[in-house]
């Protein structure tokens, strides 16, 4: 009795499994392993790279690849590459390769230091070569744009050194090898002025233009007229460049335009960004202001920060944007919370992003329009300093 | 150290956004109110009478302390030193920038030496930034923008302290 009973059961059973089966859709297919993910050549115009330079540990640098145009964090995020120890990057497509320019040392925090620029392929995000650099030189400080630039059809990489002596770095990137080293005592950073030329900002108040040799040595130099003191009308390191010209914004609203056109870099008339009633504004945080592919100039405004002594640093509550040549702005850019640090997309129809310190999230608005589009977080990061448009 | 900090941090921006006006009001007063706050005294602080004694006022370990008018970085009296001393195990930049802060104590200007200590990661506590008279990197001797960790074994950033250097001539 209870044998057949168990019988009865099975059968029961196995025509219920049976029926359940036929209405499930087919099993999923066993799927390969060890596939990974590749980017573009050229990355999509609304694309950014956002430099997290991990403020409360230094050595875990990351630069996040993100898709501003999505909606999703699944979609926005499409990978990132490390950077040591506040270093510097710059996106060079026409190699498909992005520079960076990092420090490490044997024992983590101690050990043999190792000065290094590591060359990341833009379509694999791996690590594709590098060339040691000479040891405790390289600038190490908050992320700029003037650290690193490609010079003779980007073919060499100048890096920025500040030890504290001031000099430039010459790396020869076809051959992935150190060409040597341009002193620029008094003058910082390096902004392009030309493919065989550099031009550097002087605690003086000129400009220094270094014009160089097919060897990458020193062919010659020369200075500028005194355009700012940088005691009593100290300009930002950081020009918003267009057409040729550097745009260096001053702590007090005034910007001062020098142009970069393959010679002597030759300040021209300042103007104000500031209208009369708008005398407490000033341009204020890290990365304080970029350019669009339209022509246009961008700066970050603090409302209170002009005249204050401190307040350069500590960001803005709007973005405005100019015709450098009209000297007309032609938008304001209410900022939904706070903005510390911007960059600008590429194409006609630029986008904005914008490091939001009140919450350490990054959001974009419209650059045409000025409208707020979305805010983009979770992605990891902790301290989104410093944006760039990708390339 | 390193230019950025408070105003990474929502109390900071905040402020920034919100407080500006109050900032103005104590940089036009020349910073005789800066550190003039509840902070407690330090030893040091008040002497016993007779003698006269350096007195300085406030706690090294507040961001509104006189020394800190121009520092980026985190506090070393929060990380096992003090305002002029680094951590255990830490070895202090023999090269730095300087800033002049007033000392609401005595009413005198010193010049203060900001070096930084060094070889081990962030403290992470006791974030502070100032500015005051700070300058981008072009002006090395002035500029709080950098990693001060040069010329020591290790690059690592750990805290920033607040040297007296000396007295400032009178403008």
């Amino acid at each position: 009795m209870m044998l057949k009973k168990l019988l009865v059961s099975a059968v029961l059973a196995a025509a219920a499994l049976s029926a359940l089966a036929e209405d499930r859709p087919p099993p999923l297919p066993v799927e390969p392993t060890g596939i990974i993910e590749t980017l573009p050549e050229r990355y999509p115009p609304d694309w950014f790279l956002v430099h997290d330079v991990a403020f409360f540990h230094m050595s875990d640098g990351k630069i996040y690849v993100i898709d501003s145009s999505e909606e999703t964090l699944g979609d926005q995020v499409k990978g990132l590459f490390n950077n040591s120890l506040m270093g510097a990057i710059l996106q060079v497509p026409s190699r498909g390769e992005i520079m960076s320019v990092e420090t490490f040392h044997t024992r983590g925090t101690r050990g043999d230091r190792i000065d290094v620029l590591t060359i990341w392929d833009t379509v694999t995000l791996s690590p594709v070569g590098e060339v040691m650099l000479p040891s405790g030189k390289r600038f190490m400080g908050m992320p700029e744009r003037v650290v690193l630039q490609t010079l003779n059809e980007d073919k060499w990489l100048a890096i920025f050194n500040l030890s504290p002596s001031t000099s430039v770095s010459l790396v020869d990137l076809e051959k992935r090898e150190l060409m040597g080293e341009i002193p620029t005592p008094g003058c910082s950073f390096i902004y392009p002025n030309g493919g065989m030329a550099f031009s550097s900002i002087c605690a003086d108040g000129r400009m220094l233009t270094v014009t160089l040799n097919d060897d990458g040595s020193e062919r010659g130099r020369s200075f500028s007229d005194v355009f700012f003191d940088s005691d009593d009308s100290p300009v930002f390191e950081r020009p918003a460049l267009s057409g040729g010209i550097a745009y260096f914004p001053a702590f007090d609203a005034t910007v001062h335009p020098v142009a970069m056109t393959g010679s002597a870099a030759t300040p021209m008339a300042p103007w104000s960004l500031v209208g009369p009633d708008e005398a407490t504004w000033a341009p204020a945080g890290i990365e304080i202001d970029g350019e669009d592919d339209l022509g246009r100039i961008y700066f970050l405004m603090n409302p209170e920060a002009n005249g204050v002594d401190g307040m350069h640093n500590s960001g803005g509550a709007e973005i405005w944007v100019f015709d450098p040549d009209s000297r007309r702005r032609v938008l304001r850019i209410p900022l939904q919370e706070w903005g510390l640090s911007f960059a600008v997309g590429r194409g006609e129809e630029p986008k904005v992003l914008v490091t939001n310190p009140v919450d350490m999230s990054v959001e974009l608005y419209d650059g045409l329009s000025g409208e707020f589009i979305r805010k983009i977080t979770g992605f990891g990061q902790e301290t989104p300093l410093f944006l760039w448009g990708a390339k | 150290m390193m230019s950025l900090i408070d105003k990474l941090l929502e109390r900071r921006a905040r402020a920034a956004a919100q407080t500006a006006s109050r900032r103005g009001m104590l940089k036009t007063l020349g910073g005789v109110l800066v550190g003039a706050s509840t902070v407690p005294l330090l030893p040091v602080a008040r002497a016993e009478g007779g003698a006269a004694r350096p007195v300085e006022e406030g706690s090294d370990t507040d961001c509104d302390y006189w020394r800190y008018c121009a520092i980026d970085g985190f506090l070393c009296s929060c990380c096992g030193g003090s305002a002029n001393t680094c951590p255990p195990g830490t070895e202090m930049s023999p090269v730095t920038w300087i800033g002049t802060c007033h000392n609401p104590a005595d009413g005198r200007n010193y010049v203060i030496s900001y070096n930084d200590c060094c070889g081990k990661s962030t403290c992470g506590a006791c974030l502070c930034q100032r500015d005051e008279g700070d300058r981008p990197p072009y002006r090395p001797d002035k500029t709080n923008d950098i990693n001060w960790c040069l010329g020591t074994a290790s690059a690592a950033y750990h805290c920033s302290t607040a040297v007296v250097v000396g007295v400032a001539f009178e403008e």
